[in-house]
């Protein structure tokens, strides 16, 4: 036992002296070509009653990048989680990942047997083990079975662990427990990640640790990621499509951007979320193109990293730092302002306000103004505007 | 009287320490395998059966110890449903042999093997197991990569206390298996035997053998408790 542990001690340390030499070449974009397709499809047919609860779902579920599975607390997200894991066995539960049967009838798989990486709420590290045996448990156990797609070097350079490995469970702050568990969870070579609401125990402070970690982990290792989470916000930083659940049903399930025009979400915070190509920067300008229209955003600090220059950007626009006027403005201080066409019109919460849903070189964007304005400016459907845009956050 | 205290015992009182230590020794062993699992369903399962098989567990903790030996003399002698089976079988029965009175008193300790376990599993609750579980590990790889390590305080707990009690047990050897010299006369019973025949000084030299044997374990065992419960599950 000992000597495995040494053995593998040894080796994690020598392709971690070569990662170090090599930078992020280790997650280039050829080695993810040599990965294996990253699409996986999930087939679920459950029924779960509990008191007054019930999960009832029958859907397929294409899981590509980040999928987040989104709903109030009690809606049925984390029990729909634990049974895709395998964590509770439902009766008449029928669950297939790609073409392999989890559970039908009487076939069970055990969850040791499925190829998933689970990470938890609150900590999970096992405490007996230091920060490195934990991160390798589940390496040293899958790797026998399974070709690797990546090595303990390249987890530790990718969350930035290597001042952890030496200490205790004890030792580390909240954050740094599940930077460990997201390592241990992507070292066990798994198929599909399942992350059970992972920033819910943590600050503020450390969540917004966390986060660029889990936006590293879904860019660049190709591992798609089931992501359970009740923060919009967190949910709009990370994910590429949204499962929407509620009181235990799947009401709809697509890309992010169109989901968040759903007025389920509105009612939660009216936000859109655009793609943007970066075009670099110059005088802390950063300049991007959605389609032929161009934007200018305060860079932010990570730019001067020349290790990190992302080639597009997510855009993050509240619904209300959009304003919308029928021609170009010339003397406002608003320089983002961008041609769109209006494509309908949502009831906003409050019920003297409207969500005007527009569309911007084929993605979606929403504004929150007043009725009295949106009839003033006689607003209709198809109409071509000018959105002006107040306020952008960068992911 | 103190001279005699460091008198050399007699080959008797040799014969009733080895038979002693080979009983506890057995009967923790046994114990041991039989509590784990018992603790661990009662510790995890939620079943309408637990609340029964918890009361069965500790009903050696408030019976009187004859009361155990004379149900379990009617069982395993020559006329009881065990004894007569074996009896049938070319076996002899079980009563007034070694092998009686550890079934005996792997009964009688059975509380002091689970209790600490159940306790420990407890603690530990079925987080880690869904993690290593998660991550790869089968039952068995959970058992020796996250149990033992985990409950390590526990087990300790359980095996020291067994042997403790067993050292003491007393009423049920006396009705199960009466005080044959190398077959059932342990020391409790020797003891015993030695104060009937108004030998005092061999009586007080083996009661204080056993005092201080029980305070040393008593003493570690409580040591361990309170190391143990600084190494508090995260």
């Amino acid at each position: 036992m000992n000597n495995i542990m040494s053995n593998l001690t040894s080796t994690v340390m020598s392709s971690l002296t070569r990662a170090m030499q090599q930078g992020w070449q280790h997650l280039t974009p050829e080695r993810q070509a040599s990965q294996p397709p990253a699409a996986q499809s999930l087939q679920l047919q459950l029924t779960v009653k509990r008191g007054a609860f019930t999960l009832e779902l029958n859907h397929s579920l294409s899981l590509r990048g980040v999928t987040a599975l989104f709903g109030r607390s009690g809606c049925g997200k984390t029990t729909l989680l634990r049974a895709i894991a395998g964590l509770d066995r439902h009766a008449d539960a029928q669950i297939r990942c790609n073409d392999v049967v989890w559970q039908q009838g009487n076939h069970f798989m055990p969850v040791h047997q499925r190829r998933i990486g689970m990470v938890f709420q609150h900590s999970s590290l096992l405490p007996h083990l230091s920060a490195l045996q934990n991160l390798l448990y589940g390496f040293k156990r899958r790797v026998k079975h399974s070709a690797i797609q990546l090595e303990p070097a390249q987890v530790i350079s990718l969350l930035e662990l290597q001042s952890l490995l030496p200490l205790q469970p004890e030792q580390l702050s909240g954050g740094q427990r599940q930077r460990i568990a997201l390592g241990r969870a992507l070292l066990s070579q798994p198929e599909l990640l399942l992350l059970d609401e992972p920033l819910a125990s943590l600050d503020q402070q450390s969540r917004n640790e966390i986060l660029p970690f889990l936006q590293r982990i879904a860019n660049q290792t190709g591992i798609p990621m089931l992501l359970v989470s009740h923060q919009l916000d967190d949910v709009v930083k990370l994910a590429d499509q949204l499962v929407l659940m509620q009181d235990g049903r799947i009401i709809s399930q697509g890309p992010l951007p169109q989901q968040l025009m759903q007025p389920q979400l509105a009612a939660i915070g009216a936000m859109s979320l655009l793609h943007a190509k970066s075009h670099g920067s110059s005088n802390h300008l950063l300049k991007l193109s959605i389609g032929q229209q161009q934007l200018q955003l305060p860079a932010p600090q990570q730019c001067d990293n020349a290790n990190y220059s992302p080639t597009s950007y997510r855009l993050r626009i509240q619904a209300r730092d959009v304003a919308l006027s029928l021609t170009p403005l010339t003397d406002s201080s608003v320089s983002n302002q961008l041609q769109v066409s209006i494509s309908g019109f949502n009831n906003a919460p409050h019920p003297a306000e409207t969500l005007v849903q527009l569309t911007l070189e084929g993605q979606p964007l929403q504004a929150l103004l007043t009725k009295q304005s949106a009839e003033r400016l006689g607003l209709q459907a198809g109409q071509q505007v000018y959105a002006q845009i107040k306020a952008v956050a960068l992911d | 009287m103190m001279p005699e205290l460091f008198a050399a015992l007699s080959p008797q009182d040799w014969q009733a320490i080895r038979l002693t230590l080979k009983l506890c020794l057995y009967t923790t062993a046994i114990l041991l395998l039989l509590a784990t699992p018992l603790a661990w369903w009662l510790a995890l399962r939620q079943s309408k059966l637990r609340t029964a098989i918890q009361a069965i567990v500790a009903l050696p903790l408030v019976l009187p110890p004859t009361v155990l030996g004379f149900y379990l003399l009617l069982l395993l002698g020559p006329h009881g449903a065990v004894g007569s089976t074996l009896e049938r079988l070319g076996v002899s029965h079980l009563a007034f042999s070694f092998s009686g009175i550890l079934i005996g008193s792997v009964i009688y300790s059975l509380p002091f093997a689970v209790q600490p376990l159940l306790e420990s599993f407890r603690r530990m609750g079925p987080g880690p197991l869904e993690v290593a579980a998660t991550l790869g590990a089968g039952k068995l790889d959970q058992l020796f990569s996250v149990v033992l390590p985990l409950c390590r305080g526990g087990f300790i707990v359980a095996a020291t206390l067994t042997f403790a009690h067993t050292l003491g047990e007393f009423g049920v050897i006396l009705m199960l298996g009466g005080s044959i010299p190398g077959e059932t006369q342990v020391l409790s019973v020797l003891i015993y035997d030695h104060t009937e025949a108004m030998n005092y000084a061999q009586a007080h030299q083996l009661s204080l053998g056993l005092l201080i044997s029980a305070f040393v374990v008593l003493f570690i065992v409580y040591g361990l408790n309170r190391r143990f419960e600084r190494e508090a599950v995260l």
